[in-house]
């Protein structure tokens, strides 16, 4: 539409703004106006003569100015404080030099006029000046009394008030900025006292507000005091108000917009009487408006009442200025304007029309400008045409002439004279469409871009949740514990494989956490959280690949086993988001929510070190010989224990333990586990079986724990087997064929594998005992089903709740043999496990 | 050959060249604040600078200085924190130099530590008079434990050797090092100013917790100070006297007091609250007058001291409970209990000029509270009426008139067209006092007009319009009818005023009385007698203690030659009636006497007649 298009006219480039500064644009009195890029320096620019008068150089970032009701003086605040600068003598400098452009003007500290640290808003009110600065725990707004004689520069403090902030949180840079302006109370029948100000109350931050939305929203009482009222907008969203001149008025809450205040105007909306404008705006920064008017109360209460409309329009609002019927705004990548007046056109219509009406009312219409970052009090020309000043992103102040709307005229003959300048127009325009079309097509490719990995988390959300049930999971993890020697240190490594075998890629913003936890720990380790956690982000898992990590699940000697390992899927929003959404959703970075995969168990079993019984037979007396530290360790300990056993030379004391199960369970469940092998029932003699249970326990991946051994050791060759339990002891595990026919007459002779499990450490023979049984239930729980329907399940059953109790009791034995201190009287309570331990178990 | 100045005497020579720069910058008060604001940074620059070499014996003296002059500086700008960590930083360092571990973290410990650690050296004095700063940053928090532990060993200390401690080490390290670190302060002006501050502080913490301090406080009195502070102490014991239920000795402290210092004017306040208690009216107002005129002396709440002195007594002041002795309302407030109280006590046109003199400080320009004390006055609106019933007492209609214009019209477009009262039920009335003292509520803009109105009526009964008497009177009813009360069963009678909602309601009914009145009184005056009956006894009903409602049903009774009724309702009017204006509800919901009045003894002088008959 033709008729929408507006000219903008551009007036000078002051480069490119500071990113967290505040740009401003002020218009004085006169024809100057300033301009601030959010940097140290100020612009005076001259409208008339179209060119840079002169240039303030301040000794800090500038956050605020206002210029003075008579334009004499300019008060600018900044981090350090305000300062205050005559401008006559700007002026006079520049005229005396007017041909070597513009003058500089550096602004030192004989120029300050008030120490205060981190003011936001400047505000003057007559000879009354108005900081508002965050301090740590609240707002502060303080009253000072400007200087009379323009020679001195100190300023009397009159009053401050206080407003505690929501939350003492620490806020960035772009939470400083606030809004500050005054609202006149509108009596024309005594308007001498308002007469000589009233060229100051057009402006931007000096309102003339309807007597009667006035005492609504002020109270009688300012309006009996004739009192300017102060309405402060603050980041957090709430509007304040103070009365000036009313006695012990303090700083009150008027509404909260729930986000930055970006703006606050009046309108000239329902304008009921002369002056004043009817509608008081405010504006968030998530695009939230809020318009405020007297409303008639409803038939049973009468008289009149505030009315606080709330619309929300699409943000992020930059800046905002108002016009007797239209808000304007800039959302950074386009001006918008939004009409305020056919809501009272339409007033005393029915509802229908009138509920039509407020709907296509707040509909905000483009206006083909962008990178709009401050704009100043719009101004109307004698040709009802609105002008806007604005400054761009980058830096460009220049002058919006918007289009007279006139339904009748549309495409009208030109005058020739106009065509040039309206060509010149189209041009300008064509560029900002062009610039505003690439911004908006990154934004929505990378929207797109989100939304369809947002989609992927999704699915991958429901697939982990749902299979929770099913037993195989189609993201998952599985282990390989490994020994490894570091800085002669031996520890146990787990590689831990996480498997993606569903059809969705794991994205960015995933991350796998792996939590370590002793199985049992000894009620004092409890509360020191004994647990580890490890948590890997990646980048991208395919379906079908594998992302590998590995960790330390213990080192030799520490005899926490077994140990649990909880493996889980972590999303984060914010790590989804790059990051970048951190300046806008401070909350964002801590949510994130956690999947959990499976669990896996690193039992004695997979940490055994097997080695071969001959050379077992040598670490009975030396350990593994390999390493002469290893060596005299050994030697000490050795010699440790003669001294402290007191019983000379012997050998220290063996435990034993064993677990029985029937032959044929074993070899049915055996090979159900590896069916596709050579092993089969005929060729598997007793030896056989033993052995192949001997392998059987030392390999088998258990609990999605495989164990990686190192070359040689793979094979198990004979029925008896000799290794190294974590904590160092030696352990002997011995399988053989027990019949069991004398201990059930009567009915047919029960052929059991025994394995038997024996060291001097009673904490081992626990371990193991306990890791063995729960391979063997882990086996019963997948092979008996459909190989054995014996009647002796029930007794298996039976066995297996026996286990259970055992294990625990294993625990509770092994958490008391670390935790305590050595002693005759644990010694005896351990003998007391080891005979209910040489009762074997028997698993039929 | 020239040698190059040390790294002791270069440091020694800024500090010192800091110091005379900081005092001439005191002398120029413009630029205290900025000025302090630089020294405290200066001097902290060159703190870090000497801090930042081990500590060692050479410089210890001057680091001392310096740590005591960005001390004081600190202190002066309120950063106590900061000021605090230095203090304790510095006497660590001491105990570092002397080799000495306090072996615990405590500062009582610490300083402790620090003193005796250097007890026979010439850092003594350097260490006790950190030890002074580090008193004054527990004075600012109230800490009077702390103070009371060093007490004994401060005060013994600093009396048996008085000022003499500090000139000797002055000069004996005159001697040693020709290049001495000076001071912005010196120690013992602190010392001086820190011991009537805390007797002060002490005092008024004790009088809190309900313990006589007398004579603590007379001894404090005759520490050298200054005057203000003097004054304080003097305060203090006449508040002392006054828990001591001894008031006329308690006006003698407070005399004392503003004879020590004529700007204390909380003495004034206190005496004026005494004469009150005393119901010494005369007196009172007489008070009131004087502490109006000397609130509205520039600056009088501080107590003035030395400029060169770069600490004010206030710092040290700040005790919660010393604050709330010496607080007093603001000039406003002031003004308005004057004014009231005159037209109370029947000074009628003084009363009047004080309203007036209070409207205008209102309205002036440049009237922004300087301290933010809460206030007393009432709302403005009422202030209006107020005001316009002094000027109706003192026969000034017109004026009156023009004060009720305002107030209605800036409060008539705002009344609701019906106000429901609930029946003030404990919860309920908590709530809506919550709400209350923030927003106007449509009852409150309703009885301010109508109080409008019925003054309006009452100006135009004065000027014997009675046909405008009557429409204003009307008006009054008309928008008090809009009132409906929501409660069971029964019309509330006029409640007690002591609860919020109860004042309210009781304005309310008083209103209607009084406008009824009015109405009935100029119904007669125009000889519509049935009227004016109808409406006299309504008022009776809405306000059965009416004087002139009675004394006016009754006349129209006569007239009507009802003198039977008439002679009993004169009576009934006679058995309840006391003229005096209560003071818990505003002046104009009181009988104003401003209208026609019967002469009693002919009323009497009827009765007589009657009762011969």
């Amino acid at each position: 539409m033709m008729e929408g298009r507006c000219a903008a006219e551009s007036w000078a480039e002051f480069g490119r703004l500071v990113k967290s500064g505040t740009p401003l644009v002020r218009c004085g009195l006169g024809t100057d106006v300033f301009v601030s890029t959010g940097s140290e320096e100020i612009f005076v620019f001259t409208a008339l003569k179209r060119k840079l008068k002169g240039v303030l150089q301040l000794p800090a970032p500038v956050r605020d100015l206002v210029v003075s009701h008579d334009t004499q003086h300019l008060f600018v605040a900044c981090s350090s404080g305000i300062y205050c600068v005559n401008l006559q003598l700007l002026l006079h400098s520049a005229s005396t030099d007017a041909g070597s452009g513009p003058a500089e003007l550096k602004i030192s500290s004989e120029f300050l006029l008030v120490v205060a640290d981190g003011v936001s808003s400047l505000l003057l009110v007559g000879s009354v000046l108005l900081t508002l600065c965050q301090t740590d725990s609240s707002w502060l707004l303080t009253l000072y009394k400007t200087p009379e004689q323009s020679q001195s520069n100190h300023c009397d403090v009159l009053s401050s008030f206080f407003l505690p902030l929501v939350s003492p949180s620490v806020q960035g840079d772009t939470e400083w900025k606030s809004v500050l302006i005054c609202v006149y109370f509108s009596d024309m029948t005594q308007s001498s006292s308002c007469a000589a100000a009233s060229d100051a109350y057009s402006s931007r931050s000096h309102l003339l507000l309807q007597a009667v939305l006035f005492k609504l929203l002020f109270g009688v009482e300012a309006a009996l005091s004739k009192s300017p009222v102060i309405l402060c907008g603050l980041p957090d969203g709430r509007l304040c108000f103070l009365p000036m001149r009313l006695p012990g008025s303090r700083l009150r809450i008027l509404h909260s917009l729930e986000q930055p205040v970006v703006f606050i105007g009046a309108s000239a909306v329902m304008e009921t009487e002369l002056g004043g404008a009817g509608c008081l705006i405010a504006l968030g920064k998530q695009g939230r408006v809020v318009l405020i008017k007297a409303d008639r109360a409803g038939s049973e209460r009468g008289g009149s009442i505030a009315g606080f409309t709330e619309r929300c329009v699409p943000g992020p609002v930059e800046c905002a200025c108002v016009s007797k019927s239209c808000l304007y705004y800039s959302t950074g990548s386009d001006l918008l304007m939004l009409g305020l007046s056919e809501a009272s056109a339409r007033k005393g219509q029915d509802e229908g029309a009138s509920r039509w009406s407020a709907a296509a009312l707040y509909r905000s219409i483009s206006l083909n400008v962008s990178g709009v970052v401050a704009l100043d009090q719009p101004t109307c020309s004698a040709a009802d045409e609105v002008q806007l000043l604005s400054l761009s992103v980058r830096g460009r102040l220049q002058k919006i002439s918007l289009p007279v709307r006139r339904q009748e005229e549309g495409m009208s003959k030109l005058p020739s004279s106009q065509v040039g300048r309206s060509v010149g127009d189209l041009l300008s325009a064509i560029g900002d469409v062009c610039e505003r079309a690439s911004v908006l097509k990154t934004v929505i490719r990378s929207k797109n871009q989100i939304l369809k990995q947002l989609n992927q988390v999704v699915n991958i959300s429901f697939l982990l949740t749902d299979s929770a049930k099913t037993e195989e999971k189609l993201i998952r993890c599985y282990g390989l514990v490994r020994w490894s020697r570091l800085l002669q240190k031996d520890s146990l490594g787990l590689t831990c494989v996480l498997e993606n075998l569903s059809p969705y890629v794991l994205e960015r913003g995933w991350t796998l956490s792996i939590m370590v936890l002793p199985l049992s720990c000894s009620p004092k380790a409890r509360e020191e959280a004994c647990s580890a956690n490890f948590s890997f982000p990646f980048r991208r898992l395919c379906p079908g690949e594998s992302l590998e990590v590995s960790l330390p699940v213990a080192a030799a000697g520490d005899a926490s086993f077994p140990v649990t390992v909880t493996c889980s899927l972590i999303f984060s929003v914010w790590s989804f988001l790059g990051g970048d959404g951190s300046t806008t959703f401070p909350d964002l970075q801590n949510v994130c929510f956690s999947l959990p995969l499976n669990t896996l168990t690193v039992d004695w079993l997979h940490a055994l070190r097997v080695i071969s019984p001959t050379s077992a037979q040598k670490t009975v007396t030396s350990h593994s010989g390999s390493n002469p530290a290893d060596i005299i360790q050994a030697f000490i300990s050795s010699h440790q224990n003669r001294v402290r056993g007191g019983d000379g030379a012997s050998r220290p004391e063996q435990y034993y333990a064993s677990v029985r199960v029937s032959s044929d369970l074993l070899r049915d469940a055996l090979r159900l586990q590896r069916h596709d092998s050579d092993l089969n029932g005929s060729k598997l003699a007793s030896q056989n079986s033993c052995v192949s249970l001997l392998e059987w326990l030392l390999s088998a991946g258990c609990g999605g724990v495989k164990m990686g051994h190192s070359g040689d050791q793979t094979g198990v060759s004979s029925p008896v087997v000799c290794g190294h339990a974590p904590n160092k002891a030696t352990v002997k595990l011995t399988a053989k064929e027990v019949n069991l026919d004398e201990e059930s007459p009567g009915k047919e002779s029960l052929v059991t594998v025994e394995v038997q499990v024996e060291s001097s450490s009673v904490a081992a023979v626990c371990g193991l005992h306990h890791a063995m049984l729960r391979r063997i239930q882990m086996l019963l729980q997948t092979a008996p089903q459909k190989a054995c329907s014996f009647s002796e399940v029930q007794i298996s059953a039976l066995r297996r709740t026996l286990q259970q109790a055992e294990s625990q009791q294993g625990q509770i034995s092994e958490a008391l043999s670390v935790g305590m201190s050595p002693g005759q009287t644990h010694r005896i309570l351990l003998r007391v496990y080891q005979q209910l331990r040489d009762s074997p178990v028997l698993v039929v | 050959m020239i040698q190059p100045p040390s790294l002791l005497d270069r440091w020694t020579q800024e500090n010192n060249d800091l110091v005379s720069k900081c005092k001439q910058d005191a002398l120029n008060r413009d630029h205290n604040l900025f000025g302090q604001r630089r020294c405290s940074s200066d001097f902290h620059k060159l703190l870090r600078k000497i801090q930042g070499i081990p500590p060692h014996l050479d410089h210890a003296q001057l680091e001392l200085s310096v740590v005591y002059n960005t001390c004081v500086f600190f202190t002066a700008r309120s950063q106590f924190e900061e000021a605090e960590l230095l203090l304790t930083q510095g006497a660590q360092r001491v105990l570092q130099i002397t080799g000495v571990d306090p072996g615990s973290s405590d500062p009582s410990v610490l300083w402790r530590a620090a003193l005796k650690s250097v007890a026979t050296t010439a850092l003594h004095c350097h260490v006790l008079s950190l030890l002074c700063l580090q008193w004054g940053i527990w004075l600012t928090k109230s800490c009077l434990n702390s103070i009371k532990e060093f007490r004994e060993e401060m005060s013994s200390l600093l009396e048996r050797q008085g000022g003499a401690a500090w000139d000797d080490c002055r000069s004996e390290s005159k001697e040693k090092i020709p290049n001495i670190p000076s001071l912005v302060l010196d120690p013992r002006r602190l010392v001086e100013l820190l011991k009537i501050c805390t007797a002060i502080v002490q005092g008024a913490e004790r009088l809190n917790e309900g313990w006589s301090t007398l004579s603590a406080l007379q001894a404090a009195s005759a520490l050298p100070a200054p005057r203000g502070l003097i004054a304080y102490t003097h305060l203090l014991s006449g508040s002392c006297l006054t828990h001591m239920n001894r008031p006329q000795m308690a006006l003698l402290c407070y005399r004392k007091a503003l004879e020590t210092d004529s700007r204390c004017v909380c003495a004034l306040y206190q005496s004026m609250l005494i004469y009150r208690q005393l119901e010494n009216s005369h007196a009172e107002i007489q008070a009131l007058r004087l502490l109006h005129s000397t609130l509205l002396l520039p600056s009088t709440t501080e107590p003035a001291v030395a400029p060169s002195h770069p600490l004010s007594p206030s710092l040290f002041l700040c005790s919660q409970s010393l604050s709330r002795l010496i607080s007093v309302p603001s000039a406003l407030s002031v003004l308005h209990s004057l004014a009231l109280k005159c037209v109370i006590h029947g000074r009628i046109s003084e009363g009047v000029e004080y309203y007036l003199d209070l409207l205008a400080a209102i309205h002036s320009e440049d009237q922004h509270q300087a301290h933010a004390t809460v206030s007393t006055l009432p709302k403005l609106p009422k202030l209006y009426l107020e005001a316009g019933a002094a000027l109706l007492t003192a026969r000034r209609p017109a004026d009156c008139m023009a004060l009720c214009d305002e107030v209605i019209s800036t409060t008539l477009d705002l009344v609701p067209e019906k106000v429901l009262l609930e029946d003030p039920e404990d919860g309920c009335v908590a709530r809506s006092r919550g709400v209350k003292e923030e927003a106007e509520s449509g009852l409150e803009w309703l009885l301010w007009a109508a109080a409008a109105y019925l003054l309006q009526g009452h100006c135009y009964s004065q000027l014997k319009d009675w046909q405008q008497a009557v429409t204003f009177y009307t008006r009054c009813v008309n928008l008090l009818v809009k009132v409906h009360y929501k409660n069971r069963g029964f019309p509330p009678q006029v409640p007690s005023p002591d609860k919020e909602q109860g004042i309210d309601l009781c304005v309310l009914q008083r209103l209607k009385g009084l406008s009824l009145a009015g109405r009935g009184i100029s119904f007669a005056q125009i000889d519509r007698l049935r009227e004016a009956l109808r409406d006299l006894q309504l008022s009776l009903q809405a306000l059965p203690e009416g004087v002139s409602a009675g004394q006016w049903c009754g006349e129209v009774l006569w007239r009507l030659n009802r003198k039977q009724e008439a002679a009993a309702c004169w009576e009934n009017t006679w058995s309840h009636s006391n003229t005096s204006l209560a003071e818990g509800l505003p002046v104009y919901t009181q009988e104003l006497q401003s209208g026609p009045m019967l002469d009693s003894t002919e009323l009497h002088r009827k009765l007589q007649e009657l009762g011969s008959i």
